[in-house]
């Protein structure tokens, strides 16, 4: 025993981009022989290459100097992912809803709460091959929704998301669920009108931004950014060491957030804590001081601004007789005036820029575009591409293969191994449904909305439309494929979503997934799909900071249980339908397109430049080629320093090529938008939503809930690890049932006045409906406001609209109205709730059947939970 | 001579990749003669400890590193000199044949780092991966850190590291003599912010003086553009705050860091 130490080092990049935009390259040791994973560690650059090869890359600044060493900067989502992969929640076998029959009662009312029945995957694939054909014969084509977006595995021949979508390409198209720009909501919708820069509307000319605060720079605001959270399923622990470099040098951190996260925890030099989604107010009271004081550079919004005069008679109070002092926006926000001007004058006196990692209530909250866009109005105000002042990302540094995106020096090459690729083939098909508008479009079709959503379109799009679903002539929904199951709790009003699954419309609905969670409980028939250390794939990872790379996946272990992978799954029912003729005829090779996995693997190399360097052998047998730095990137322009230097030269790409503190196209599109008009503004509330504390549904439901991208999961991925789990102090609240419960942060003086403590079980509920947690009472969180992560698995206990949920997930209690009337994201933080103390033990007496599901605590819900023995 | 560890808590982020790497190696693996499997919960032969400290809007989170300390002067040797050894390079071993059914072997650590294994009888802990240390390759925990804030080699590479180090548990170190050495332990704060009420403006360039009330030892700041100060790494003790800026009042406010870090809030001073 014990005799193979270090085991076959294999490559696997464990990320989540799900798209075939790996990330998160690792050293895998497997044992072959006993078909095991030994460990899992950090990818080494230096293996097969030299320092010299790599033209490795290093920053020197203030007599320091920052380098990134050459094997990749994992995490624990990384490390952990053994568990995932012998996870107790893993499908062992394809499933079929007890009470759903085909040819005679479907139930659909009883999805969400039925069992499952073990069938093989022959009946798995006959069942679904023959609800496409009736449904496509009886219906059409555009009555299957495809759920296919989402943050999966990172693969590519075998890609976890849109394997169907490829097959229905070929055999008369389907309806899309398209996926709004959720990580960027925000800057998408509002930043854009104001600077542009597309396709995100966050700062798209990032070049040697870090370079440049490192010789110019004072201060890095961490605008709700949390760097030691957020980029771990796409990145590593880069941006974290350039926290702690950026405290070497004496630059300083500050925060702004209610919570103090977890980069605030060990980086910041300053924590200003502001009530969720209140920062527009902040922000304007900023606007004002440096109005009320002189502190801004008129000059500078001379040449490179539009419409100033038209947000300085906002801010003054001219437009509304509300002028934005700093003692009006404390009553919002609740920073005392006295820090906001501090802040104000100490931000004008410095070179400031602001960081940005995504997510949380600053960009996911209703009318986000507000916050989004003031921020850029802000930065314009202090001349934004001057020294040591930029927008910058710790996160997605080649988004969209874009150069300019990263502030660290990029390779020489974003390698694309799209050949490879076999989920969804990235076009759009006429009928397609925002994901934000699933469950109204299920249940109250037609619904309407503006542009394409999906993230990355131009500004522009977002004014094209109406569009509708469904098409003219076309009929409503009536099934669902889903590789994707996780709507309910990464999306807005999931309680909603589950309604529409159990809508009597829905005839049919299909999942695959490695693991029983979520929305796989409303599937009538489950194909259990494998993780990637049971296949063999090709993986790039351009997004450690560090040096771009083309990796060779060699397959870890024998597929586990009865998985197939997702490509293969899909690949089952192409088989199944052939025999129907027609349309069907040849689909399975139509679908394989003609090559073996193998060819594709070799597809996706011969696609990079790493082609260039090696034969296909070559790299199979060294598993890897790393991009080096590229020459003169010393020479690439920082930041917006053109834009500022020369604003008629190089253009922003809005209709003026200017700031634009008055949108014109916002203007001429939407004259009578209230929510997001040309010019930025504080806005109370809507028809949508009714989300401040300071009006009338604030007194029923006083605490703001916080919901930050989780710290142990990314998204729904990850809740099962037992080594997470266990870690009682950060990952969960054991309740006194011993149920492991999803943390709810309460500050000290709201606990007292509740009398809660520690360890007690909470509900977190509005009127859409009330979730569990566990109490953790804390200084982490700023009176008046409660914080838990998304992404914890759903236990549902009462289902729908009012319903309640055992597992913590809160997007089900999350709005249902979009971002604002004509800004179609998601609102997932910063609304209200009430908190209470709830008894377990009385809970389950009152609901038996949820409380005595199978239970594991060190894994949680466990698959067999739902599965009927012997049925 | 021989193997040490050294943790730098300056450089610790409280990402727990070493703890998650402890388990990655342990669990379900068996490197025997050094260890048999960890089971896959309730063991931690390195775990991360988290630490809340001081008030809103003044807070920091540590993290202190925890593991089998190699002592030494090992008290689970001395405990049971037949089932626990050293080998030559330091690595303290629970061997895990001859220490089957030796419960006892947990309540010997004073460091909390042995634990129980209930189904294989054993007591269990971190071996410093000696399996891999034999093989050429750093410890996983060591491997894994991406701020070098763990590392493990021979004594004599980090000898201006263990001059400066303190022992985990200071009043131990005597006895069991320590090989995992720490740097940057954490301390108190003592930390507030001074304004002025009838300005509604914060005041910076403020004095601030701190008097430890038990030892009279003195401490000055000033407070900065934000109006805050900072006292970092003090000792736990009672203390006054004397508060000057030109133009005001001087204010006097007693506070206290022996229990936890101490936010003293707004400070407000009125003109003279």
């Amino acid at each position: 025993m014990g005799n193979n130490v270090k085991g076959t080092p294999i490559v696997k990049g464990l990320g989540f981009n799900s798209f075939g935009i790996g990330t998160n390259a690792c050293a895998v040791d497997i044992d072959e022989e006993q078909d095991k994973i030994l460990r899992i560690r950090p990818f080494h650059f230096d293996e097969h290459q030299t320092p010299e090869e790599l033209n490795a890359w290093k920053i020197e600044a203030r007599g320091t100097t920052f380098e990134p060493g050459f094997k990749t900067l994992i995490s624990p989502l990384s490390l952990c992912y053994k568990k995932r992969v012998y996870s107790k929640n893993r499908i062992p076998y394809p499933l079929k809803r007890v009470d759903w029959d085909p040819n005679g009662e479907r139930n659909p009312g009883n999805r969400g709460t039925s069992g499952y029945v073990r069938i093989s995957w022959d009946e798995a694939t006959d069942l679904i091959a023959a609800e496409i054909k009736r449904v496509q014969d009886e219906y059409g084509p555009a009555s299957i929704l495809c759920e296919l977006d989402g943050h999966g595995e990172t693969k590519f021949v075998h890609a976890p998301h849109g394997c169907q979508s490829r097959m229905f390409d070929l055999i008369g198209r389907y309806t899309l669920q398209t996926r709004q720009p959720d990580s960027w909501e925000g800057w998408y919708w509002g930043a854009k009108h104001i600077w542009g820069m597309d396709p995100l509307g966050q700062n798209s000319l990032q070049n040697n931004v870090i370079k440049d605060i490192a010789e110019n720079g004072d201060a890095v605001l961490f605008w709700g950014c949390d760097v030691e959270t957020t980029p771990l399923g796409w990145g590593g622990y880069l941006a974290s060491r350039l926290c702690f470099w950026f405290t070497e040098l004496g630059i300083k951190q500050i925060h702004i957030s209610p919570d103090v996260n977890y980069t605030n925890a060990v980086h910041a030099d300053k924590w200003i804590p502001v009530k969720p989604n209140t920062d527009a107010a902040f922000q304007l009271a900023i606007a004002y001081t440096w109005i009320k004081e002189g502190l801004y550079d008129q000059e500078y919004l001379d040449t490179h601004a539009i419409g100033f005069d038209n947000f300085k008679y906002y801010v003054t109070g001219g437009e509304d007789g509300v002028p934005k002092t700093p003692k009006w926006a404390e009553a919002i926000c609740g920073i005392p005036s006295y820090t906001i001007k501090a802040f104000a004058r100490y931000w004008a006196d410095h070179a400031v820029s602001i960081a940005h990692c995504n997510g949380g209530s600053f960009i996911r909250s209703c009318y986000a575009h507000e916050p989004a866009r003031l921020e850029v109005a802000l930065l314009g105000m202090q001349g934004v591409g001057k020294p040591g002042a930029n927008q910058f990302k710790f996160i997605e540094w080649t988004l969209y293969g874009m150069e300019s995106v990263t502030p660290l020096p990029p390779s020489s090459e974003i390698p694309d191994c799209s050949p490879a690729y076999r989920g969804w083939f990235r076009s759009f098909p006429e009928s397609f449904i925002p994901k934000t508008m699933i469950p109204e479009a299920i249940m109250n079709p037609p619904v309407s909305w503006y542009g394409h959503i999906g993230a990355g379109f131009p500004r522009e799009d977002q004014f094209d439309g109406p569009y509708t679903f469904p098409l003219e002539g076309n009929e409503r929904l009536h099934m669902i494929w889903s590789d994707t199951p996780c709507w309910e709790t990464c999306w807005n009003g999931g309680n909603e979503m589950q309604e529409a699954l159990r809508h009597d419309s829905i005839e049919f609905v299909v999942v695959q997934h490695p693991w029983m969670e979520n929305d796989c409980f409303f599937a009538d028939v489950i194909l259990p799909t494998n993780t990637k250390f049971e296949t063999e794939d090709i993986g790039t990872d351009s997004d450690n900071g560090q040096w771009n790379l083309v990796y060779y996946e060699r397959q870890a272990i024998k597929p586990r249980l009865e998985s197939k992978s997702d490509m293969e799954a899909v690949g089952e029912v192409a088989k199944k339908l052939e025999k129907y003729g027609g349309i069907y005829e040849d689909l399975y090779n139509r679908y394989m397109g003609g090559k073996t996995c193998e060819e594709y693997i070799q597809a996706g190399f011969e696609n990079t430049g790493a082609a260039q360097k090696m034969t296909f052998d070559e790299f199979k047998e060294k598993q890897y080629y790393a991009f080096p730095t590229k020459e003169d990137w010393e020479s690439l322009p920082v930041g917006l320093s053109q834009f500022y230097e020369d604003p008629e030269g190089h253009p922003l790409s809005t209709p003026s090529g200017k700031l634009e503190y008055y949108s014109t196209r916002l203007a001429e599109a939407f004259p009578d938008d209230k929510e997001r008009g040309p010019v930025p503004h504080w806005i109370d509330e809507g028809a949508g939503h009714q989300e401040r504390q300071y009006l009338e549904r604030g007194r029923k439901y006083p605490f703001l809930l916080v919901s930050n991208h989780p710290r142990w999961r990314v998204h729904a991925n990850l809740d099962d690890v037992t080594w997470f789990r266990e870690m009682e102090e950060t990952c969960k609240v054991t309740g006194p049932d011993g149920y492991k419960y999803e943390p709810v942060w309460v500050h000290p003086t709201d606990a007292g006045i509740m009398g809660l403590e520690t360890g007690d079980v909470v509900k977190i509920y509005n009127e859409r409906g009330a979730v569990l947690g566990g109490v953790r009472v804390t200084e982490r969180i700023m009176p008046g406001v409660v914080y838990q992560d998304h992404g914890s698995r759903v236990d549902s206990v009462v289902l729908g609209r009012g319903g309640l949920d055992r597992g913590g997930a809160n997007n089900l209690i999350a709005p249902y109205a979009t971002t604002s009337s004509h800004a179609f994201g998601e609102v997932t933080s910063g609304f209200l709730v009430n908190v209470g103390k709830v008894d377990v033990f009385q809970l389950a007496a009152e609901y038996p059947e949820a409380f005595n599901r199978d239970y594991d605590p060190a894994c949680g819900l466990v698959a067999t939970a739902r599965v009927v023995e012997g049925a | 001579m021989g193997k040490v560890f050294v943790f730098d808590h300056a450089k610790c982020n409280g990402c727990r990749n070493c703890q998650i790497a402890c388990k990655d190696e342990h669990v379900d693996n068996d490197w025997s003669p050094w260890a048999k499997p960890q089971p896959d919960t309730g063991q931690f032969w390195n775990r991360i400890e988290e630490r809340v400290c001081g008030q809103v809007p003044k807070v920091k989170v540590s993290y202190v590193l925890h593991m089998c300390q190699h002592c030494g002067d090992a008290p689970c040797m001395a405990a049971a000199p037949d089932a626990v050894y050293r080998r030559d390079d330091g690595l303290v071993i629970v061997d895990p044949e001859k220490a089957k059914g030796r419960r006892e072997l947990v309540e010997a650590c004073p460091y909390g780092a042995i634990f129980w294994n209930e189904e294989l009888e054993i007591p269990q802990k971190c071996t410093g991966c000696a399996h891999l240390v034999d093989a050429g390759e750093m410890p996983h925990c060591v491997d894994v850190c991406p701020h070098e804030a763990i590392w493990f080699g021979e004594e004599g590479e980090f000898p201006a590291e263990i001059a400066a180090a303190e022992p985990l548990v200071p009043e131990r170190a005597a006895v069991d003599k320590p090989r995992v050495y720490y740097l940057n332990l954490p301390k108190r704060f003592l930390a507030g912010i001074v304004i002025d009420p009838e300005a509604d403006e914060v005041i910076t360039g403020a004095k601030v003086t701190a008097e430890n009330l038990d030892t009279g030892d003195v401490l000055t700041t000033e407070t900065d553009e934000f109006g805050d100060f900072w006292f970092l790494r003090v000792a736990e003790a009672s203390w006054r705050v004397y508060v000057e800026a030109d133009g005001y009042l001087t204010r006097a406010v007693d506070a206290s860091t022996v229990d936890e870090d101490r936010n003293i809030g707004p400070i407000g001073l009125y003109e003279s």
